[in-house]
């Protein structure tokens, strides 16, 4: 049997029904044999199943038959799944893991599609999943992808990385479709790093075209930016190329866009309303917040240069506004 | 210690008694318990025909002319720098026969001749070399051998052999074997053992055998380098007491091959292992910061091999050991060596003092006759994967989940060997038993003495780089006794926190008072070498010697412990930092 057979003929679980995963389920729903998604509510999950959609994550979506909502882990893992998108928000991360361990046989492949990293300890999403679940052959999905553009099927790429060849074969059976290119990467660490520090600067760039500047302003910034998210991911062990391919650059063309919770968060933040008040009426999880305070501590503890990550620290904590923050990037 | 010492198993406890009487009495009763390698004989023919089978099957994709044409360039090349003699001279003869066979076949037509045939010669010709024997009165004769040496030797150099009888010096005193020993002793009968010792000297071959004999364990197989064979004495033990041959000079991939799957077959067959993973003695004195992976990953295709083939017990366990010298032997050379390789400099060869059998008498009785002691520590067991293992052979994983190793070898439903798969899995398990090892290792007040020294020298030339600073003079190197001993209280509690945290563990002697554990420390030091590492006078301490120095110095790099708070972040094992000093 080819690994094209396997996957095509294959049992795949999602693990949270926000955008990013539901669309997720839906690339993969034409290209398996089964797609359950695993979700909180009850409710909701009845809903999904109902109504084949879940207008509150993704609006326009409709699932296919192969998709099947469940919210008691047990259904949602009983006869076993050959691999497992974990599409969940970091700061869940640890604990969903640790409550799902003892129901991994080690023989699934885990892909994660979440870009952040653990408050606090700085732990890549692939390493809290390996310090919890016992299991090794765990990849990212990363890229340029503004989930409601995929679910209108608009053509877009993304990457598959994983140190294991057979998590990037899976991947690529899954998820590829006619208007969806997957590319194959290795550099797990870049990947991930890229896709954690590249919405710190959507927040950036959200909150300076709050104050109407041009497009010379925003090049500025997303350039000096981009090398400084290189700066920060090569010191952390990843590749200066993957910076600079769909994973680095493509992703931060993407997230620096109006489309981009980040971006929204500093667009609204920089025009005054208070940041709790952002969060709680986007409905969805902004992760670059949490990501840039730890972020920052990180790179001003080892001696990393990061002046935009400061800037953006800066604005979310109420420190200075972006005026300020603007004269002491351009002073320094 | 901060960790109690393991209370001696089984046979332990009696050969390591105190009494004089017992050892007269353990060399007529030795306990030699048997084990797999003693079939070694029996299976040993249909033993080498799989390794020849699953090595012509290796490289069945592969074209042959250019893999035998390379191999033969490779051999001539080594044939020519070979030098020979009495004892070498007829494997030489043997191999030039082989190879001018290949080189005619070769220059024949395409059709005339099977390059099939030429290429099972080749292999077979390797694995004849490869593959031990294994003969019971030899390792019968070598167990009594070695411990006796080792006793007559301890009571003889022991400066407490003028006690009253029944106050004799033991073993137990100078050899103290630490860790999971009950639970290697239960592993070995569970499944194949292979055990991973960290390699500073080659008396560690004799130290890891006498262990393995101390913890009433079978014997077990291991690899020797070819050049140790040239000696016919040790030629005629080795080559009878299961080990096989490995030699670094055939740089081929039919070699390499054959000498993996030989290394394979008899970890399926169960036959426990030896492996010095490092590939070779740490230069620098610091622990192993990378392992061989080659060896290491025949581990996972034994399991896979164990498994697929219904094996009653497939499990192949890594037992890491940590052995922890005040001196070694070869101290000088090896770092002589590693500078010379990370400086870049042209190599000034220093002679390898370390198998001449003076050297190592010498070794041992300066060992036994100043009270100074080795200290082994068997690690955590691992599986082939890096994942903890408990006493009874269950690979744990997180959250108290129990791992069933042939899921982790399922690749699309089929439980397979996946050669992609399989590197990284023994990739990662490299990556822990380096982990591993930095956390078993036991530090000893030698090592911490030299290693205060040289960061507190370092501080008073911050600009110097690496090599400048080995070549500071004799006053640079002096330092007022009092300034150093504030130095070592201070840094002293970086230590205990490292230990603390499960990151090392410290000596007994490291909880002594700083001025004790420092006297005993540089006594240490000063005992194997002609010219002192570290001297000690009313109001000063200083080195004489800046390699040996940075030498046992580096037995503390790999935990940031020279570097800034913040940078140790960012620092992994075997790295250097930016003025070339191992960090």
């Amino acid at each position: 049997m080819t690994h094209r057979d396997f996957w095509h003929n294959s049992k795949i679980g999602v693990m949270g029904a926000g955008s990013w995963g539901l669309v997720l389920a839906h690339l993969a729903s034409h290209n398996c044999r089964e797609v359950r998604v695993w979700l909180r509510s009850e409710e909701q999950a009845r809903s999904i199943n109902a109504t084949r959609a879940h207008p509150r994550a993704m609006a326009g979506l409709q699932l296919s038959e192969k998709v099947r909502a469940y919210s008691s882990m047990e259904r949602f893992f009983e006869g076993g799944l050959d691999a497992v998108v974990w599409a969940l928000p970091s700061s869940a991360c640890r604990e969903q893991a640790q409550a799902v361990a003892h129901r991994l046989t080690g023989e699934e492949l885990i892909i994660h599609a979440t870009k952040g990293v653990e408050p606090g300890t700085l732990r890549r999403i692939s390493e809290v999943l390996g310090d919890e679940l016992p299991t090794r052959r765990l990849g990212i999905i990363s890229g340029p992808n503004l989930a409601s553009e995929i679910a209108k099927g608009e053509p877009a790429a993304t990457v598959i990385a994983s140190s294991f060849s057979e998590v990037c074969d899976a991947g690529e059976v899954l998820f590829s479709s006619d208007r969806f290119r997957i590319y194959r990467e290795t550099d797990v660490i870049g990947v991930e790093w890229a896709g954690v520090l590249k919405n710190i600067l959507a927040i950036g760039v959200g909150a300076l075209d709050a104050l109407g500047f041009g497009w010379n302003s925003r090049a500025m910034l997303i350039t000096l930016g981009l090398s400084e998210m290189l700066r920060f991911g090569v010191a952390m062990g990843g590749l200066q190329s993957t910076f600079l391919s769909l994973a680095g650059v493509g992703d931060l063309m993407a997230t620096c866009s109006p489309l981009s919770r980040n971006y929204t968060v500093g667009l609204r933040v920089a025009r005054g309303e208070p940041l709790e008040t952002v969060l709680a009426e986007l409905g969805h999880v902004a992760e670059g917040v949490k990501t840039t305070q730890s972020v920052w501590e990180f790179a001003l503890e080892n001696g990393i240069e990061m002046p935009m990550t400061r800037g953006v620290y800066r604005l979310l904590s109420g420190e200075a506004s972006v005026p300020e923050i603007v004269h002491d990037l351009m002073t320094r | 210690m901060t960790e109690h010492k393991d209370k001696p198993q089984g046979t332990f406890s009696r050969v390591i008694s105190k009494k004089k009487s017992d050892f007269r009495l353990r060399l007529q009763k030795v306990p030699i318990v048997p084990g797999p390698l003693f079939r070694l004989e029996e299976i040993r023919e249909a033993l080498l025909d799989r390794v020849a089978e699953k090595t012509r099957d290796g490289f069945s994709e592969f074209d042959l002319e250019t893999l035998l044409g390379e191999a033969l360039y490779a051999e001539r090349l080594r044939l020519k720098a070979q030098k020979t003699n009495l004892f070498t001279s007829f494997r030489y003869k043997k191999d030039q026969k082989l190879w001018n066979q290949v080189h005619q076949g070769l220059l024949r037509p395409g059709g005339e001749v099977d390059l099939q045939d030429l290429l099972k010669s080749v292999i077979q010709h390797f694995a004849e070399e490869i593959g031990g024997h294994f003969h019971p009165k030899v390792y019968e004769f070598a167990t009594h051998a070695v411990p006796w040496g080792f006793s007559w030797l301890l009571n003889a150099a022991s400066v407490k052999r003028f006690l009253p009888w029944g106050m004799t010096e033991s073993l137990q005193s100078r050899l103290h074997i630490l860790g999971e020993v009950s639970t290697l002793q239960k592993l070995s009968k569970k499944g194949t053992i292979l055990l991973v010792p960290t390699h500073q000297s080659n008396i560690d071959s004799v130290l890891v055998g006498y262990v393995i004999y101390l913890l009433s364990l079978p014997p077990f197989s291991y690899g020797a380098g070819l050049n140790l064979f040239s000696n016919p004495v040790l030629s005629f033990l080795m080559s009878r007491l299961g080990s096989y041959r490995v030699d670094r000079q055939k740089n081929n991939d039919i070699y390499r091959a054959t000498l993996k799957n030989y290394s394979t077959q008899i970890l399926r067959e169960g036959m426990h292992s030896i492996f010095f993973p490092g590939g070779g003695r740490s230069r620098s004195g610091a622990i192993e910061s990378r392992v061989k992976l080659g060896l290491l990953g025949t581990a996972l295709e034994a399991q896979i091999e164990g498994i697929r083939t219904q094996q009653p017990c497939p499990n192949v366990y890594i037992i890491p050991m940590v052995t922890s010298y005040h001196f070694v032997l070869e101290a000088s050379s090896l770092i002589e060596s590693h500078l010379s390789d990370v400086g870049k400099h042209k190599y000034i060869g220093i002679r390898d003092e370390s198998w001449q059998i003076t050297q190592i008498f010498g070794f041992f009785w300066k060992l036994f006759s100043s009270q100074s002691g080795i200290l082994i520590r068997i690690g955590k067991p691992m599986d082939v994967f890096g994942n903890p293992v408990d006493e009874e052979g269950r690979s744990m994983g997180p959250n108290d989940t129990v791992i069933d190793v042939s899921r982790w070898l399922t690749t699309r439903g089929k439980l397979t060997h996946e050669p992609q798969r399989d590197r990284e899995y023994t990739r990662e398990l490299g990556v822990r038993l380096v982990d591993r090892f930095h956390r078993e290792n036991t530090v000893l007040t030698s090592h911490w003495v030299a290693f205060v020294l040289f960061e507190v020298l370092r501080k008073k030339y911050p600009d110097f780089d690496l090599f400048r600073f080995l070549r500071l003079s004799l006053p640079q190197r002096s330092l007022p006794l009092s300034d150093f001993l504030i130095a070592a209280e201070r840094s002293h509690q970086k230590l205990i926190q490292l230990a603390s945290e499960g990151r090392l563990f410290l000596s007994e002697e490291l909880s002594f008072s700083t001025e004790k554990w420092v006297r005993d420390g540089v006594k240490q030091l000063g005992l194997l070498h002609d010219i002192a590492v570290v001297k000690i006078s009313e109001d000063a301490i200083w080195t004489e010697d800046m390699n040996l120095l940075y030498y046992y110095r580096n037995r503390l790099s790999g935990y940031g412990l020279s570097l800034d708070e913040g940078k140790r972040n960012l620092m992994m094992m075997g790295q250097y930092d930016s003025q070339g000093f191992l960090a």
